[in-house]
C-alpha cells in the first residue's frame, strides 16, 4: 500500500511514463525520463506529468488523411506532460464521439473538417479543466450538434437521440455500479424538449437559440412543463429479485425552469446532482470507473472509485486535474493488473491501437516519413492503414459509444495486423531503420541478460511475477530462441548478422507477445 | 454494475478461444461426417442491421381488412413527395408498396408488403420479395423481449445475449454462443466453428470454450512471416507458440484471452487466406456479381461465399459453419425518407446482397443446408418526427433458407395510437390477440429444428424461461416449434 508520499522505483517509472503517454520514449525530456523519475515520490511525479499547460494545436488539414496524420504526428512527437495531454484528447474523443464520415455526409466534407478539428481544440484546451464545463460546452459543440441531431430537434416532434446519449453515454450510464436503471425514458422525452430549437454556428464554433423553433408551455400546454425525475416509477420497483431492472433509491424531482436559453444548462446542473442507490454522485462515480479502466485496469471495484473520488473532492468541484492525480498516486495505478486474488472480471486492459503503434515507435526511437506517414519498406504501411486494420481510426470512432474497448481490440484480423506492424518495424529486411544498438548494450553476451535489458528497455514488465506481463517461464521461452534451445549458450550481439537475425527476432517476439498487446 | 456494451465485452473470459485445451471432436473428420448426417451439415448466417431498423418501413400495412392497421400508420407517418407531401414524409403510399407484396396478418388479415429498397437492384434484383415469392423467406412479426430498452447498447446486447432480464446467470455471452460451447454440440477449444466478417466479435457468438474468428478479408489474413532470415523462421515461430501457449494457461482471463487468440490466429492464417484464390478462380461469375454491387454488404457476404465454398469443397482445417455480418447505418433520427432516400438505400444493399449471396449459395447446392437471419437491435417510434423516427421496440426477423418455410409468422404489432406506450408497441405474451413474438422463440426454433439441439437443453443451457413473472407480460412459456400458432418455421 503506497500513497502520495511513496517514492517510485525504475519499475514504477516505467509504468507512469507507459500509462501517461505512449511507450518509454528514446527521446524524452530530462526530468520525465525513467531515470530522473526513479526515487520521487508518487505525488511529485503526478503533479509533474500534470504540470503541463494545455495547448491550442488543432489537427485540419485539407482533407481527411491530413488531419488525421497530423493528430498522430502530434501525437508521436509528444514530450513531458503533452503525451498525457494527447492521452486525455483521445479519452475525451472517445467520451464524447462524433465521427468524421457522418459529418461529412451530413454538411460536405469541408465543414466536416473544421468541425473535428475545432472540437479537437476543444478537448485538448480543456482535458484537465472541469468537467461540468467540458458537458456544457459539449451540449453546443458543432460537431457533436450534428452527429446526435440536435440540429433536427424542432418542437412539434422532439428528436431524442441527444437527450438519451447525454444521459447514458457522457454523464450517468444507463445503470449505476450497482446494476440499477438511472433513469428512463420520460426523462429522455423531457431532456429533449429542453434542447429544441438549437442550430449551430460553425463559425463561431458554438450554437444558438432559435426560439420559433423551441418548446414552450405556451405552444404545447398539453404536454406541461418539463419535469425530469420527477414522474413517479411504480414498475421500476423490482418486482421479484433476482432481476436487473431496479430504482431510484428515492424520488428525485427536479423541474427545468425558464423556457429559454438556460434551459439546456439547467439541465446538466440537474444531472450533475442525480445520485445512485447508494446515495453517491452518479456522474462522478460513471466517470472515475471509466478513467480507472483507461488507465489502469478493466472493472475496477466500487471501493476504489469511492476512495478516488474522496481524494480528489471532484464532487462540486468537478476538476479533471484533482481527479487524475488521485487516481496517479493510488495502487492501482502502480499494479501491473489488478491484484491478486483478483476476480474473475476484473484483468488487465488491452492497449488501444493508437497506444500500441505509437508507442512501439517512440520506444524504439523511429519515426515514419513524411506528412503521410509511411514506414519504411512494404507496400501498405502507412500508419492510416496499420492503425484501421487494428480496428481504430481517430475521428472515426465506430459509433456513438466511441471504441468498444478490451476483447473487441482482440481478435484474429486486429491480432494480425499488429503483428504485422512489428514485422515492418523490427525483423523484415525494410527494418534498416530500426537500431538496438541505440537502445541496449551489445556488449551483453548473456541471453538472460539479453532478455531483461531488452524487456526493461521496452517497459513491458517488473517484476517477472505471476500478475506480469511476461512470465520467467516465457523469459525461458525466450532465451530459448536466442540460444537455438541451447545449442549456442552466448550470443555476440555485435556480430552484424548475430543482432540482425536474433535480437531483432527477439525485439518482434516481445512486441508481437502477450506482454506488450496489454497494458 | 453499470452495464455498458464495454463492459459485457469484458465480462467475457475469453472471446475468441476458450480454457479447454486442445482440439474438440469436431477436429476428428470422422465426427464431422457423422455429425453431418444427422443435422445435414447446416450454415447459419447472421445479417445484423445495426442502429434500429424502422420495422414499420420494412413491413408494411397496405390496408386494413379486419383491423385498422393501415389507418393507423397513416395517422402516425406524414405523407412523402408521391402523396403531395415533402421529403419530410416517410409513409409508403399503396403506389409505392405495389411491386412488394408478400402475405397477410395472421391476427388482422391485412395485406402486407415489404419497402419498396427490398426488391433489390443490378445483380442482387428481385432481392428479398423474389425470395419470398420462391418460398424461401419467412417474415416474423413484432419480434421483441419485455421491458423493451431503447438504448442501442443495451437492446443490442439483450438480442445477442437473449437474455432480456439478466436472470439467465450467463454473464456476456451469446445465444449461439452458448450453442457452440456447449458440450453437447462438441467443438473444442482451437476448433474454429464460427467467423464472424468483422474487425471483432460479435456479441452473438461470445463464449468460454471454442474458437471464434474475426476476419475482415481472407486474403489478408496471412501470417506476417519474417522474409529474413528463413533458417530463423521455424525458431520464431516455436517461441512464439510457446509464449502465446503460456498465456492462454494463464489465470489472468485477459492474458488468457490474447494467449489463446494469438494461437488460434497462427493457425487460421495457415489454412484460410487460400479461400480466397480458389473462390476467384472456381466462381468468376458471382464474383463478379458481388464486385458490380460494389457495397459493403456484398463484399462482406462474398467471403462467407468463400469461406462456404471452402467447406463444401473440404478443404483442409476449415470447418466453420456460423458466419455473421454487419450493415450500419439504421439509426434513421433524422432524413430517413420514404420510397426513396437513406432507408431505401439501406434495404436496397441488403436485399441486393442477399440475393446474389443466396444464387451463389444455391448454385453451390447448399441453399437447403443454410439459414440467413436477419436482425436488428430495435423497431422505431411509430410517430414519425420532423423527418426520422426515434428508437422503438418490436421488430420483424427474416429468416431465408431453402428449407425455411416461407411466409408471414407471428403478429404485427398493435400501432393504434391509444395501444402505444410513451409512443413505442408494446410487448405481449398470453393470449393477447396482439401478442409479440419473444427472440427467445424465434432462437428456439432456430436451435430446435435447424441445429436439432434438444428442446431440454436449449431451456436448460441456452435459453432460460422467465418463471414466476405475469405471464400475459414476460416469456413464460416457450414456444419452439411454432410461432404463435403458425406453421412450422422449418421444412423436413
Amino acid at each position: 500500500m503506497g500513497d502520495q508520499n511513496t517514492p517510485i522505483t525504475a519499475a514504477d517509472a516505467r509504468q507512469v511514463v507507459r500509462r501517461c503517454g505512449f511507450g518509454i520514449p528514446v527521446k524524452e525530456s530530462k526530468k520525465y525520463t525513467v531515470d530522473a523519475l526513479t526515487g520521487l515520490t508518487r505525488g511529485a511525479v503526478a503533479d509533474l506529468f500534470l504540470s503541463f499547460r494545455p495547448k491550442g494545436f488543432q489537427p485540419k488539414g485539407k482533407d481527411f488523411f491530413a488531419s488525421h496524420n497530423k493528430w498522430l504526428k502530434f501525437m508521436l512527437k509528444a514530450k513531458k506532460g503533452y503525451a498525457l495531454q494527447e492521452k486525455l484528447v483521445l479519452f475525451f474523443h472517445d467520451h464524447f464521439a462524433t465521427n468524421y464520415t457522418t459529418l461529412a455526409n451530413q454538411m460536405g466534407q469541408a465543414d466536416a473538417l473544421v468541425m473535428m478539428g475545432q472540437q479537437n481544440r476543444f478537448f485538448r484546451k480543456n482535458c484537465t479543466g472541469n468537467f461540468k464545463t467540458l458537458v456544457k460546452s459539449i451540449n453546443t459543440n458543432p460537431a457533436m450538434m450534428n452527429f446526435l441531431d440536435t440540429v433536427l430537434n424542432l418542437k412539434n416532434q422532439p428528436n431524442e437521440n441527444y437527450g438519451r446519449e447525454l444521459m447514458e453515454l457522457f454523464t450517468l450510464g444507463v445503470r449505476d455500479l450497482n446494476g440499477k436503471v438511472n433513469y428512463l425514458q420520460e426523462d429522455i422525452v423531457q431532456i429533449a424538449r429542453a434542447f429544441t430549437g438549437w442550430q449551430h454556428d460553425i463559425k463561431a464554433n458554438t450554437g444558438h437559440l432559435h426560439p420559433e423553433a423551441h418548446d414552450t408551455t405556451a405552444a404545447f400546454p398539453e404536454r406541461g412543463p418539463k419535469v425530469i425525475f420527477g414522474v413517479a416509477h411504480p414498475e421500476i420497483v423490482p418486482p421479484a429479485p433476482p432481476h436487473n431492472v431496479g430504482g431510484f433509491a428515492s424520488p428525485q424531482s427536479f423541474i427545468v425552469g425558464g423556457e429559454a436559453e438556460n434551459e439546456i444548462d439547467e439541465v446538466t446542473e440537474i444531472l450533475f446532482q442525480h445520485t445512485d442507490t447508494d446515495g453517491e454522485n452518479t456522474i462522478a462515480r460513471h466517470l472515475t470507473f471509466k478513467l480507472l479502466e483507461y488507465f489502469c485496469y478493466a472493472n475496477p471495484t466500487k471501493a476504489v472509485v469511492d476512495q478516488i473520488i474522496a481524494a480528489s473532492g471532484f464532487v462540486g468541484s468537478w476538476e479533471m486535474k484533482p481527479l487524475l492525480r488521485a487516481i496517479f498516486v493510488h495502487d492501482v495505478f502502480y499494479e501491473t493488473a489488478a491484484p491478486a486474488p483478483y476476480g474473475a472480471l476484473t484483468k488487465k486492459s488491452v492497449r488501444w491501437p493508437v497506444d500500441y503503434v505509437l508507442g512501439t515507435l517512440r520506444s524504439l526511437g523511429m519515426k515514419p516519413k513524411g506528412t503521410a506517414l509511411q514506414l519504411q519498406g512494404g507496400d501498405f504501411n502507412y500508419l492510416y492503414d496499420l492503425l484501421a486494420d487494428m480496428g481504430q481510426t481517430v475521428m472515426e470512432p465506430v459509433s456513438v459509444f466511441g471504441w468498444d474497448w478490451e476483447e473487441s481490440w482482440i481478435s484474429g484480423v486486429a491480432l494480425l495486423a499488429r503483428y504485422e506492424f512489428v514485422r515492418d518495424l523490427v525483423t523484415s529486411r525494410f527494418s534498416e531503420a530500426f537500431r538496438p544498438e541505440r537502445l541496449i548494450d551489445l556488449d551483453l553476451t548473456d541471453p538472460g541478460d539479453i532478455v531483461d535489458a531488452v524487456v526493461a528497455q521496452l517497459g513491458l514488465s517488473d517484476p517477472l511475477g505471476t500478475n506480469s506481463q511476461l512470465t520467467a517461464d516465457q523469459r525461458q521461452d525466450l532465451i530459448d530462441y536466442l540460444t537455438d534451445n541451447g545449442a549456442n549458450p552466448t550470443l555476440d550481439l555485435q556480430d552484424y548478422d548475430t543482432r540482425n537475425r536474433k535480437l531483432h527476432g527477439l525485439y518482434g517476439l516481445l512486441l508481437q507477445s502477450p506482454a506488450a498487446v496489454l497494458h | 454494475m453499470a452495464i455498458t456494451r464495454r463492459q459485457f465485452l469484458k465480462r467475457s473470459g475469453a472471446v475468441t478461444a476458450g480454457g479447454l485445451l486442445g482440439p474438440g471432436i469436431f477436429s476428428n473428420p470422422l465426427v464431422r461426417t457423422a455429425l453431418a448426417e444427422t443435422i445435414g451439415d447446416r450454415y447459419f448466417v447472421v445479417i445484423y442491421l445495426d442502429g434500429g431498423n424502422d420495422g414499420l418501413n420494412t413491413v408494411t400495412p397496405v390496408d386494413n381488412d379486419m383491423g385498422t392497421l393501415r389507418s393507423d400508420y397513416m395517422a402516425a407517418r406524414k405523407p412523402g413527395p408521391g402523396e403531395g407531401g415533402s421529403n419530410s414524409g416517410i409513409r409508403l403510399s399503396v403506389a409505392d408498396l405495389a411491386g412488394t407484396h408478400i402475405g397477410v396478418d395472421p391476427a388482422t388479415g391485412a395485406q402486407l408488403a415489404l419497402h419498396p429498397g427490398f426488391a433489390g437492384a443490378g445483380p442482387g434484383a428481385g432481392g428479398f420479395k423474389a425470395i419470398y415469392d420462391a418460398g424461401d423467406l419467412a417474415v416474423i412479426q413484432g419480434c421483441g423481449y419485455p421491458e423493451p430498452n431503447l438504448s442501442h447498447e443495451v437492446s443490442s446486447i439483450i438480442w445477442e445475449t437473449g437474455d432480456p432480464l439478466g436472470i439467465g446467470g450467463y454473464g456476456n455471452t451469446g445465444w449461439i454462443g452458448r450453442y457452440l460451447a456447449d458440450p453437447a454440440t462438441g467443438y473444442g477449444a482451437l476448433d474454429i466453428p464460427a467467423v464472424n466478417i468483422n474487425s471483432a466479435i460479435a456479441g452473438e457468438y461470445v463464449q468460454i470454450g471454442t474458437s471464434v474468428l474475426a476476419i475482415s478479408r481472407l486474403r489478408d489474413f496471412g501470417f506476417p512471416f519474417d522474409g529474413d532470415y528463413e533458417d530463423d523462421a521455424a525458431a520464431k515461430e516455436q517461441a512464439f507458440l510457446a509464449l502465446h501457449a503460456k498465456s492462454l494457461a494463464s489465470a489472468q482471463p485477459t492474458v488468457a484471452l490474447v494467449g489463446g487468440a494469438g494461437t488460434v490466429t497462427f493457425n487460421a492464417s495457415e489454412s484460410y487466406p487460400a479461400l480466397h484464390g480458389l473462390y476467384t478462380s472456381s466462381r468468376p461469375a458471382f464474383n463478379q456479381m458481388y464486385t458490380a454491387l460494389d457495397t459493403s454488404m456484398a463484399r462482406d457476404l462474398r467471403e462467407v461465399a468463400k469461406v462456404i465454398y471452402g467447406v463444401t469443397t473440404a478443404q483442409a482445417n476449415i470447418d466453420a459453419r456460423h458466419f455473421w455480418v454487419r450493415n450500419g447505418g439504421y439509426d434513421t433520427h433524422g432524413d430517413q425518407g420514404g420510397a426513396t432516400g437513406q432507408h431505401f438505400n439501406l434495404h436496397n444493399e441488403v436485399a441486393s446482397a442477399v440475393k446474389v449471396f443466396y444464387d451463389d449459395l444455391a448454385d453451390m447446392g447448399v441453399a437447403d443446408k443454410v439459414c440467413i437471419m436477419v436482425w436488428s437491435e430495435f423497431s422505431r417510434r411509430v410517430i414519425q418526427n420532423d423527418n426520422g423516427t426515434d428508437h422503438g421496440s418490436q421488430a420483424p426477423v427474416f429468416l431465408i433458407g431453402g428449407k425455411v418455410n416461407g411466409g408471414v409468422y407471428g403478429n404485427h404489432p398493435n400501432i393504434a395510437a391509444g395501444a402505444l406506450d410513451d409512443g413505442n408497441t408494446v410487448y405481449k405474451q398470453g393470449a393477447d390477440p396482439f401478442r409479440s413474438t419473444d427472440i427467445r422463440d424465434v432462437y428456439g426454433n432456430v436451435l430446435k429444428h435447424w441445429f436439432i439441439m434438444p428442446h431440454g437443453v436449449i431451456i436448460s443451457n441456452v435459453l432460460k424461461l422467465d418463471t414466476g413473472f405475469d405471464p400475459n407480460e414476460y416469456w413464460t412459456v416457450e414456444d419452439f416449434d411454432f410461432i404463435n400458432g403458425g406453421q412450422p418455421l422449418f421444412l423436413p
